[in-house]
């Protein structure tokens, strides 16, 4: 008899479990991938050289992911006991025992978590090759990813089955004690309008400043390594956001559908009279929800949004670092060509520019101070005459303007301002120049800042010091052997300039050094001899993939998550609800308007998240997009985000329908 | 004559396991005819009403009305005829406990986008007629059950309906609220010049009709017309319920 009862109100809710089954068994599913692959005999083979740190981040994010698939559980679990509300109020009535009924609702949450987590470990059975590969692929590394699954780890998952399904069972058992305790029905929401509207109209106040604040985020954010406004904007918008959603949604949602209803020309036309009505209701249920969803949607993008910027902006600290495979002065060229001759690199590309070194002198706002240092000058025609990758991350100048680039205290925010008023020795003072932090051959082959100048200034000025860039591109590495790059690491310094400061800029002269100096004073600069990408461009690529895959990974799950959660709040009506929309067919109202009315509840409840949440998230671009248009990339992400989030929407409805079509035959 | 039911039959389920709701019934109903159907539990009365109110397609058969074969509709010409012809009650009221009295009653006349000035009009005039002004503004579980199918007529009546249909109106009532109900109905029936076809399986409620006619296992056995006195005519139903025998006066019946 027992058996029967589960067994009926497990099929009667068959469309809601079935989603929460998936929803669940996938984040199993993931969890038991991201285990395995973190000690899979394949990942430690092939990313030998990253030693722990695949292992130690999976484990974290296992748990990190096992954690909030939890509380995901525990929240939803909760709906379906609700919706059981009147079932087990009618047992007791019945006359059974209250403590069967518990043990009813006990062993009905256990046999769904069986059977999700049976789903989920297939699922992962499954895919863990699919995702290994895919990791492998994002990770650029070439190897075949060999199924896996360690006794430890079997045990484990089953420990973590069998502790998570008892509690879950156990929490879902004392919410249904607590129904049976307090039996009073359907809760009737008091409307209070007098608390409503204020609350409403101080959350679109709420709302606007913190649009407005976003506005001005994008202005001030450059400042943020000087001044404390841009984190002061970005802490009131979070709150402005989150609070003032959360007024809006309780304050204006039934306002407006209030109003729409008194309206009597709208409202008496067609099935408005009941919509509106209808509608609210579900509203004033679902307010939190909504409000959840919203605020975890806005922090879903914040999220991509962080991980899209984080990554540009390591990959462009990469790029202006080694924009060459190998790179070399005229000191060492003839050394390293030799070199490249017998190890059978294939040259794809060589490069070569003559350079002046030469002492400036200008105020600094950044560091506030005067400064004196040697520089290094390219003229306009060589700047432009090397690959486009050197140039893309600087800003665009024209054959009569300067442009000074110069290394990066941060590798998020640039401060792009322009410098004004540089002396240089022996030559006309430059009035302005154009700021960029990208340099052409890499960085650390300059000892100091560089600066582009128009050809005939370049030609005109004098140089303390001339030298001559190499680069080179390979195709397939350069192929230097272990026993080369140790020849050549007697070259990494090519030579030192000791600069001799005096009170005009005229009078200060650099000395050239071959030999490093014994005591390093402060005024010594040292030209590198050469640079090279080597392991490191690999290493680069697989932490990108790999990061990217973890990323990926998160951001479905939560959107998996959300969505679930809204379908879910949507199918479970309740009985009384669902009564009315069958009271309305047998009174003779079309399908197709009946249609309508969840149409409309679907759309609402899907749509007025992520409208907030995208007003939201506006602000996350403004911390890193400041200045510049919205980038494509960003557009594209958010795009795909709304997309796969719309997919549950269009799927939500289609399964509601069904329910509700399903109901009317009975 | 307005309607013509022409060899209608209906199955439900498939094969072995098959139902024989309704099986070859002829029937025919005048304009502004007060028709019971009675019939025990299981007769197929409900079956019936919902094959000649559209609700349900027939699997043989033909129903007429005014002239226009129904069964040759598409759905959702039925659907309109349904809405603009016909009104319905059914013993569990079907109202919704959402709107209060007054949005219930005008339901019918804001789906058709009635204008509002006809709409007050058609409803003013209805709670006059059933004498049930001063409920307007109530919820709905605020009302006596009586009350509740009293609202539904109304509901069922407002859109001028030409034919109504009810199936057990009285089945939730006591025996006064059932009174009094049946006594409006009768009231439309003569001032409205409603058609009225009313499903029972009570007796005393089918004494209220012009005519009646006997269903059992899903065919007419027989039929009744009232001769002008309804304590002859109830004893005459009252009879022939003994005769088709299974249906006896005090079941209660438990379909809705
Ligand atoms: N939707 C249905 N599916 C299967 N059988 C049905 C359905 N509706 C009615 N029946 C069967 O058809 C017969 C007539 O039912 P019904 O018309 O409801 O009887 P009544 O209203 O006279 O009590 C019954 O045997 C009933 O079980
Ligand atoms: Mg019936």
């Amino acid at each position: 008899m027992y058996r029967k009862i589960i067994k009926r109100s497990l099929s009667n809710m068959r469309d809601s479990y079935l989603i929460y089954i998936l929803a669940c068994s996938f984040a199993i599913g993931i969890y038991g991938i991201l285990l395995s692959i973190g000690d899979s005999p394949s990942v430690y083979i092939a990313l030998h050289w990253w030693d722990s740190f695949i292992y130690d981040i999976t484990n974290i994010m296992s748990s990190l992911f096992a954690f909030f698939a939890f509380i995901y559980m525990i929240y939803v679990g909760g709906f379906f006991v609700k919706q059981q509300r009147n079932e087990f109020l009618t047992f007791e009535k019945l006359g059974m025992q209250r403590w069967v009924i518990i043990t009813i609702s006990f062993f009905q949450t256990a046999i769904v978590q069986a059977v999700a987590w049976l789903i989920g470990l297939m699922l992962m059975l499954v895919f863990q090759k699919f995702m290994g590969m895919l990791l492998f692929y994002l990770m650029q590394v070439h190897f075949n990813f060999g199924m896996y699954l360690s006794w430890d780890d079997l045990w484990l998952i089953f420990q973590v089955f069998l502790i998570s399904t008892l509690i879950l069972s156990v929490i879902n058992a004392i919410k249904t004690m607590r129904i049976l305790q307090k039996k009073q029905r359907r809760t009737i929401v008091k409307t209070r309008w007098w608390l409503r509207i204020p609350a409403g109209l101080f959350g679109v106040v709420l709302l606007l400043s913190a649009q407005v604040a976003t506005l001005y985020l994008f202005k001030d954010m450059r400042t943020i390594s000087y001044s404390s406004r841009p984190l002061m904007e970005v802490a009131y918008i979070m709150v402005a956001d989150i609070f003032g959603t959360y007024l809006v949604y309780y304050g204006f949602l039934p306002t407006i559908l209030n109003v729409m209803e008194k309206m009597r020309s709208v409202s008496y036309s067609g099935i408005n009279l009941f919509s509106f009505k209808y509608m609210k209701e579900r509203l004033f249920q679902n307010i939190s929800i909504l409000w959840f969803v919203t605020e975890l949607s806005a922090l879903a993008l914040a999220l991509l949004t962080f991980c899209y910027f984080g990554y540009q902006a390591v990959h462009q600290n990469y790029n202006s670092a080694y924009p060459f495979e190998l790179a070399a002065n005229k000191d060492t060229v003839k050394v390293i060509g030799g070199e490249l001759k017998k190890s059978d690199a294939k040259v794809k590309g060589s490069y070569k520019t003559d350079v002046k070194i030469n002492l400036v002198s200008y105020y600094s706002k950044s560091s506030q101070s005067y400064i004196r240092q040697p520089m290094t000058f390219m003229s306009y025609s060589d700047y432009k005459s090397l690959p486009k990758r050197m140039r893309k991350y600087n800003p665009k100048i024209n054959g009569h303007e300067f442009l000074k680039i110069d290394y990066n205290s941060s590798i998020m925010y640039h401060n792009d301002s322009k410098e004004h008023d540089i002396e240089v020795k022996d030559a006309p003072m430059i009035q302005t120049a154009k700021q960029g932090h990208s340099f052409p051959y890499g960085s650390s082959m300059h000892f100091g800042p560089m600066m582009i100048v128009p050809n005939k200034y370049y030609k005109n000025m004098p140089s303390e010091v001339k030298d001559t860039f190499y680069g080179w591109d390979f195709k397939k590495g350069d192929r230097l052997s272990k026993q080369q790059l140790h020849k050549l690491g007697n070259y990494r310094d090519a030579y030192y300039m000791k600069v001799d400061f005096k009170s005009s800029l005229a009078d200060s002269t650099i000395e050239v050094m071959k030999k490093e100096p014994n005591k390093y004073e402060a005024a010594t600069y040292t030209q590198a001899g050469f640079l090279r990408q080597g392991n490191l461009k690999k290493q680069f690529r697989q932490g990108g993939g790999f990061y990217l895959f973890i990323v990926a990974l998160f951001s479905i799950a939560l959107l998996v998550a959300l969505g679930s959660v809204l379908t879910l709040r949507i199918l479970l009506r309740d009985d009384y609800q669902s009564t009315q929309l069958r009271t309305l067919q047998k009174i003779g109202v079309e399908e197709s308007e009946i249609k309508g009315i969840i149409r409309r509840e679907n759309t609402l409840t899907f749509l007025i998240p992520i409208v907030f949440a995208l007003i939201q998230s506006f602000a996350a671009i403004a911390m890193f997009d400041f200045g510049r248009h919205i980038s494509k990339n960003i557009v594209l992400i958010y795009a795909g985000y709304i997309i796969l989030y719309g997919m549950f929407g269009v799927i939500s409805f289609q399964v509601s329908w069904r329910g509700v079509k399903q109901k009317f035959k009975l | 004559m307005q309607i013509a039911v022409k060899n209608i039959s209906k199955d439900f389920g498939r094969k072995r396991n098959a139902v024989h709701a309704i099986k070859d019934i002829s029937l025919e109903v005048d304009h502004g005819e007060f028709l019971g159907i009675m019939g025990p539990s299981g007769a197929g009365k409900t079956t019936l009403l919902n094959m000649i109110s559209t609700n349900e397609r027939p699997d043989h058969g033909q129903i007429v009305i005014d002239g226009l074969d129904l069964t040759q509709l598409h759905d959702r010409d039925q659907a309109k005829y349904r809405r603009n012809k016909m009104g319905f009650i059914y013993q569990s009221f079907e109202l919704l406990d959402s709107l209060n009295v007054k949005e219930n009653v005008i339901l019918p006349l804001a789906l058709n986008r009635a204008n509002k000035k006809l709409i007050e009009e058609r409803f003013n005039y209805m709670m006059q007629l059933l004498n049930i002004e001063k409920l307007s503004d109530r919820a709905i579980d605020e009302l006596s059950l009586g009350q509740r199918q009293i609202v539904a007529a109304a509901r069922a009546l407002i859109n001028r309906p030409e034919i109504l249909f009810a199936d057990e109106p009285t089945g939730s009532l006591d025996s006064k609220s059932a009174t009094i109900l049946l006594n409006y109905i009768q009231m439309v029936n003569e001032k409205e010049k409603t058609t009225i076809l009313m499903a029972t399986h009570d007796a005393f409620t089918a004494s209220y009709c012009s005519r009646v006619v006997f269903i059992k296992d899903g065919v007419i056995f027989s039929e009744i017309v009232n001769p002008g006195n309804r304590d002859k005519f109830f004893e005459q139903i009252i009879n022939m319920q003994r005769t088709i025998g299974g249906g006896d006066y005090f079941n209660v019946s438990k379909n809705y």
